[in-house]
């Protein structure tokens, strides 16, 4: 390959730091309040000590439940080689009972190097799962059920959860259940009898704070000085993104990003976009290409749906809102249309189409959601007669006429008209 | 868990004394109505020559008698077992020496088995043409030793080893080489013998804790010491124990006994290992006293017992202070084909299964035994097949499939025992956690006499009663309260009193609804529990209608009364009701002898049933309340009873906020275990901190217990919302505002996003715009802080607090980047 340009090679290594969560999540592994060091404790002290857990790891998406999961899974298997087996389900595919369990045992197989038959029933495949958690228990090994999705797990008669934990407590066993949800209320889904097996210790994953997210970008983004990348080149490197940091622009774009979503995954995903808008010809980062980042990052899907409108469709939208102001509960296709023809009638406008054209451009905004069905019945009425809404409201609508080209000045004045009446 | 056995004392007097008593009763022959009154028949072998009282005179050897067996002719005979490799000379040698790992022992010895299992095949083949049999015993009388099953023995390893002629009772002082009547101390790292008073400084009494001779002190600093060389032409006598731990003997477990037809005694045996000749070798956490059981078993001759050894488990173990030198101590199981170990599971288990099994064998017909043996070595050669052709081995032998035994379990096993599960010395709250694990049940459930003696009459009335005309229980209670285990409890008493005799013998089997794939399984469960065969649930339906309604009986023995007990009896109702219909109309046949113990939480289930179901479920009823808090106190600290790790109040505090809450003993005990495991937590970073921090208490307090108490109950939510971006604070004060403007608790997105950018612009922050304001709506919906419909409808998506407003304003009135939020909640 021959990477000369060290911007390029600097480049392909920050965007594998920012794709690779365990760099990311080392950073905050280390103070003893982290949730990695609790997690880690719960989960060894359960191996070494040969007693049964259960944990729920709670918190938003993108905070890196799973990633510090992964990072104190990865620690623990270094630090006790084979004494742990991991299985993982994930309740998007295994919220079935049957096949939860049936999962497990390819999942024990696999792992113990048995043979493994899809055949067994799932009777057959409980009934192994707990002679395996019993022979597993008496040879000292631990065997970690990670449950992602866990609030999926929670749904019928929990009969996989239900054996588990029973299981846990009446078998000479070594098991850790970690269930992996973002809702908050998952161990309230829980079944009576359950939850009462359930043993209730809870890690709560929160987006970061300042601080943290200021450790966080120093952390992902400075290079480090003992890599095979010239020497002025890293000090050059970081000495230009360290006036970046100390930027004030910088620092009210970081702000419009965090005031959003102040989540890890947000933050990464900002990061990693500015990566790519680096000018490979300057080789470094500059505060322009955060900005683009931002815009890249904040984008308003309706808005630019109507800026992909045709001006019979703009038309159609705002016929719907004179109806909607105007408090017809419920417009379909033909009283539109009614609308529509009064609008000509009254102000002369130039653009009339007929009425089969007029009937694709509304199919084209039902099929963009701009405008919906009010509701799934009536599937076999023509599509004339069923009742529509629209699905932006009249802020939105404005500001897209206002942003849109070549907008009808007439168009603008209705909706100016509606709002101000 | 390993104890570290206490110090043994060698009280020769003592020994002295046993061995006199033990020879006086071979000096006595017994005869075998006095020995067992069972009858069975028994050979009582006695050699007439008397003993001496510390040395017997050991059995000449015989082997050669092996070969006259005519069916063993063209096969090596099993006893002589070679030895590969050199004993070493001196007890010095053996302590020091890590012995290398020998597997072509194994070969050899697996070799031999199978060869042995080809002649019990023919002696098999034989007997049915000669009509001749092999007669099993439980006890024999042999060589004036008394063996019964289930015994420890020493076995030879070597013929005519010249060693194996001499058998000290008593060990030699290694100092001074004479046995002598002085108290002797026993190092804990070589098993050397010492005298006190031959110790320099000497000690007057055998000190409390573990000790270590000055010469393995010596070693282990690296020194090189020189043990003091035995006075010339003395060779130093070697006990059993010292020839066992260097491989000179081996010891053995007898599984069964009997007489072949030429006369002469066979044993079956399982052979115990010891440390070094495990594939991973001596490990540093092996006591020097252990063994491994192996999962090898050979027939071998009594002749070549020497004599008895005890093995025991970790705790008969470390309760056997001074029992003499035949003791050791066993805990793992050793697998020869996989080297893997794995921990001996409940040993009162099986004894009591076994000891079952024995009540009902026949011991005179062979039959039964025979056939089982063959089925052993189908078994075993069907697994060395299966090792060698891997898991290529096709569906039949899948793990998970019944029809396979779950094939290949003994594959799993530790390859080396951990060092840290044998780690001794655990702490106070290490214990109080181990005590506090649900997995560790209770002998019998504190708090529950009452109930258990209703539980006891019930079935006792109904066993004993012959008739059982509808006999049907059902109990019910919160989750947690100790239904299930007091049954069992119950179940276990009752069993013992069977055993005694005072109660008729009956089959109990017991269900889980939850653990059933569907509620007609449980046909196919109840009837292979009875009978041992899988049909089809309807198959199952049929036999067992016409066992219970029509008392045809399949056989004799099947004609005890059964106790069905039905845990999580809700999941049972189907639609029809038909299944529990069928399970309690059992119960009213005049034949059946079945008594139905159903389980389950809620309190009205008979009267949500079908009137005809809930007459005949509901007669009798048993309730168990929730536990209050002096229950619960009372069960915790039951289980604590002598560890000192949690403070009295943080005891009272826990099973007060559980009794408030639930009463729920599952979740006092793991309460109680989490703040042990905090306490544990802050211990060890304060330690890890500084290490003058020691001082600080190391038991579990209130403030523990608070914290386990606040992660256990309280919703996470009021921290999310603390901690949440800026804007989604803004979006749920905006909720909170419109919630006290409309008075109505569900908004659409549309009137919330006017009243978020009304805030946004009477406060001076940037309205981000309805797309972004609309995802943050959609990730707290995610969150579950806010219900709300699917994102496809937009602007008419309706949202609602999931929690009370007041939450929300609790959690947002001081946040420190947006003061102005607490105007509007």
């Amino acid at each position: 390959m021959g990477l000369k340009n060290p911007a390029e090679q600097a480049v392909i290594l920050l965007r594998s730091r920012l794709c690779n969560p365990n760099f990311i999540f080392t950073l905050f592994s280390d103070s003893p309040d982290s949730n990695y060091s609790k997690l880690k404790y719960i989960i060894s002290s359960s191996v070494t000590e040969s007693c049964n857990n259960s944990v729920l790891l709670l918190g938003p998406r993108g905070c890196g439940k799973l990633a510090v999961l992964e990072l104190v899974l990865e620690d623990l298997l270094r630090e006790f080689p084979d004494m742990i087996s991991v299985i993982k389900l994930n309740g998007l595919l295994h919220s079935d009972d049957n096949c939860a369990l049936k999962e497990i045992a390819r999942q024990l197989c696999l792992e113990h190097q048995l043979a493994f038959s899809k055949m067994a029933s799932s009777d057959e495949n409980s009934q192994f799962l707990i002679a395996m958690l019993r022979e597993c228990g008496l040879a000292h090994k631990t065997v970690l059920f990670v449950l992602d999705e866990f609030d999926l797990f929670a749904q019928g008669k929990q009969r996989l959860l239900y054996s588990l934990l029973d299981a846990m407590q009446s078998v000479t066993s070594q098991a850790v259940v970690i269930g992996v949800s973002c809702r908050l209320d998952a161990d309230q889904l829980l079944e009576k009898r359950v939850r009462s097996r359930f043993s209730h210790r809870k890690l709560l994953f929160l987006p970061p704070s300042r601080e943290d997210l200021q450790r966080l970008l120093e952390h992902a983004l400075l290079l480090p000085s003992g890599s095979d990348l010239p020497h002025e080149f890293v000090a050059n490197f970081n000495s230009k993104l360290l006036n970046i940091f100390a930027d004030k622009m910088f620092k009210d774009i970081m702000d419009t990003v965090f005031n959003t979503d102040s989540t890890f995954k947000q933050v990464l995903t900002f990061l990693f976009s500015a990566l790519c808008h680096l000018d490979l010809k300057r080789g470094f980062l500059s505060v322009e290409n955060f900005k683009d980042a931002l815009s890249n990052i904040q984008r308003q899907p309706k808005l630019e749906c109507l800026k992909d409108c045709s001006i019979l469709e703009l038309y159609i939208l705002v016929c719907m809102k004179r109806l909607e102001v105007r408090e017809h509960e419920t417009c379909n296709f033909n009283s539109i249309m009614k609308e529509y023809k009064s609008i000509h009638d009254s102000f002369q406008t130039t653009d009339y189409y007929a009425r089969d054209v007029c009937r694709r451009a509304f199919e084209h905004l039902l099929q963009r959601e701009l405008i919906s069905f009010l509701d799934n019945r009536g599937h076999g009425h023509s599509i004339e007669f069923r009742p529509v809404k629209l699905l932006i409201s009249w802020q939105e609508l404005y500001q897209g006429l206002k942003s849109y080209g070549s907008c009808p000045a007439i168009l603008y004045k209705l909706v100016e008209r509606e709002t101000t009446t | 868990m390993a104890e570290t056995p206490k110090k043994r004392s060698k009280q020769t007097p003592k020994h002295q004394q046993h061995d006199l008593s033990s020879s006086n009763a071979i000096t006595i022959p017994a005869t075998p109505v006095a020995l067992e009154p069972t009858p069975v028949r028994r050979s009582s072998r006695l050699y007439t020559t008397p003993t001496a009282a510390t040395a017997p005179p050991p059995p000449p050897p015989r082997f050669t008698r092996r070969k006259s067996l005519n069916f063993t002719t063209t096969t090596p005979t099993p006893i002589p077992k070679t030895p590969k490799k050199p004993a070493p000379q001196s007890q010095e040698d053996a302590a020091k020496q890590i012995s290398p790992i020998s597997p072509d022992r194994y070969e050899t010895r697996r070799k031999r088995k199978l060869d042995e299992e080809k002649n019990a095949g023919l002696a098999k083949n034989k007997d049915l043409k000669g009509g001749k049999k092999r007669v099993y015993y439980r006890k024999v009388v042999y060589d004036g030793g008394e063996f019964s099953i289930g015994d420890d023995v020493y076995v030879k390893r070597r013929e005519n080893a010249e060693s194996d002629n001499e058998d000290p009772e008593v060990e030699e002082c290694v100092m001074c080489f004479k046995a002598g009547r002085a108290v002797m101390i026993e190092c804990d790292e070589c098993l050397g013998g010492f005298h006190l008073k031959c110790l320099k400084p000497p000690l007057k009494e055998v000190p409390e804790g573990d000790w270590i001779c000055r010469f393995c002190e010596a070693t282990k600093l690296g020194k090189n010491v020189e043990l003091p060389v035995p006075p010339a032409g003395k060779k130093r006598a070697r006990t059993a124990k010292e020839k066992l731990l260097s491989s000179d003997l081996w010891a053995a477990h007898i599984e069964s006994m009997w007489k072949e037809v030429d006369g002469t005694y066979w044993f079956r045996s399982r052979w115990y290992i010891i440390p070094e000749e495990t594939a991973a070798g001596r490990q540093p956490h092996n006591l020097r006293r252990e063994l491994y059981r192996t999962n090898e078993f050979a027939d071998v001759e009594m002749e070549s017992i020497i004599r008895h050894c005890y093995v025991m488990n970790p705790k008969d173990f470390s309760k056997a202070a001074d029992e003499g030198d035949d003791v050791f101590l066993c805990e793992y199981e050793y697998d020869v084909c996989w080297h893997s170990f794995k921990r001996i599971a409940e040993i009162s288990n099986n004894e009591e299964d076994a000891e079952e099994d024995e009540s009902d064998k026949d011991w005179n017909s062979c039959e039964i035994t025979d056939s089982d043996s063959e089925d052993d070595t189908d078994y075993k050669k069907e697994k060395i097949n299966g090792s060698q052709r891997g898991p290529s081995f096709g569906h039949s032998l899948a793990a998970n499939l019944r029809k396979g035994q779950f094939f290949g379990l003994q594959k799993i096993g530790a390859k080396k025992i951990p060092e840290h599960t044998r780690c001794h010395k655990q702490t106070e709250i290490g214990k109080a956690k181990a005590m506090l694990l649900l997995a560790c049940l209770p002998k019998s459930p504190p708090c529950r006499n009452k109930e258990m003696e209703e539980i006891t009459a019930f079935i006792k009335g109904a066993v004993s009663d012959g008739q059982c005309l509808g006999k049907c229980l059902y109990i019910h209670g919160v989750p947690g309260t100790g239904k299930t285990m007091t049954v069992l409890a119950v179940m276990r008493t009752l069993k013992i009193e069977v055993d005694s005799g005072n109660i008729k013998p009956y089959c109990f089997v017991e269900i889980n609804g939850l653990k059933l794939a569907s509620p007609e399984n449980i046909y196919r469960v109840i009837y292979e529990a009875l009978t041992g065969h899988r049909v089809s649930w309807k198959k199952a339906l049929h036999l067992l209608n016409e066992r219970f309604s029509n008392g045809t009986n399949w056989e004799e023995e099947n004609n005890k009364p059964c106790i069905l007990l039905i845990d999580e009896l809700d999941l049972l109702v189907t639609r029809n009701q038909s299944v529990l219909y069928n399970i309690l109309d059992w119960p009213t046949k005049p034949h059946s002898k079945l008594i139905v113990i159903g389980i389950a939480n809620t309190m009205d289930l008979p009267e949500k049933l079908l009137p005809r179901i809930s007459s005949r479920m509901g007669i009798q009823r048993l309730c168990f309340g929730p536990y209050n808090y002096q229950q619960l106190q009372e069960i915790i600290s039951s289980r604590l009873k002598g560890i000192d790790a949690f403070e009295k109040p943080a005891i009272e505090f826990a099973s007060r906020k559980v009794a408030a809450v639930s009463g729920d003993a599952r979740r006092a005990l793991e309460i109680c275990r989490r703040a042990a495991e905090l306490a544990d937590y802050r211990l060890r970073k304060s330690q890890s901190l500084n290490d003058s921090a020691g001082t600080r208490r190391s038991l579990v307090g209130v403030a523990d217990v608070e914290a386990a108490v606040k992660e256990m109950f309280q919703a996470p939510h009021i921290q999310v919302m603390k901690s949440c971006s800026k804007l989604s604070k803004i979006f749920l004060a905006a909720m909170v505002h419109e919630l006290y403007k409309t008075g109505m608790g569900e908004t659409s997105f549309e009137k919330l996003a006017m009243t978020v950018s009304c805030l946004c612009t009477s406060n001076g922050e940037a309205f981000p715009g309805f797309d972004t304001l609309f995802r943050v709506g959609c990730k707290l919906g995610e969150c579950r802080i806010i219900l709300c419909e699917v994102g496809v409808r937009h602007k008419l998506q309706k949202l609602q607090l999931n929690f009370p407003s007041d939450d929300v304003t609790f959690a947002l009135k001081d946040s420190k980047d947006l003061p102005w939020l607490a105007k509007y909640l």
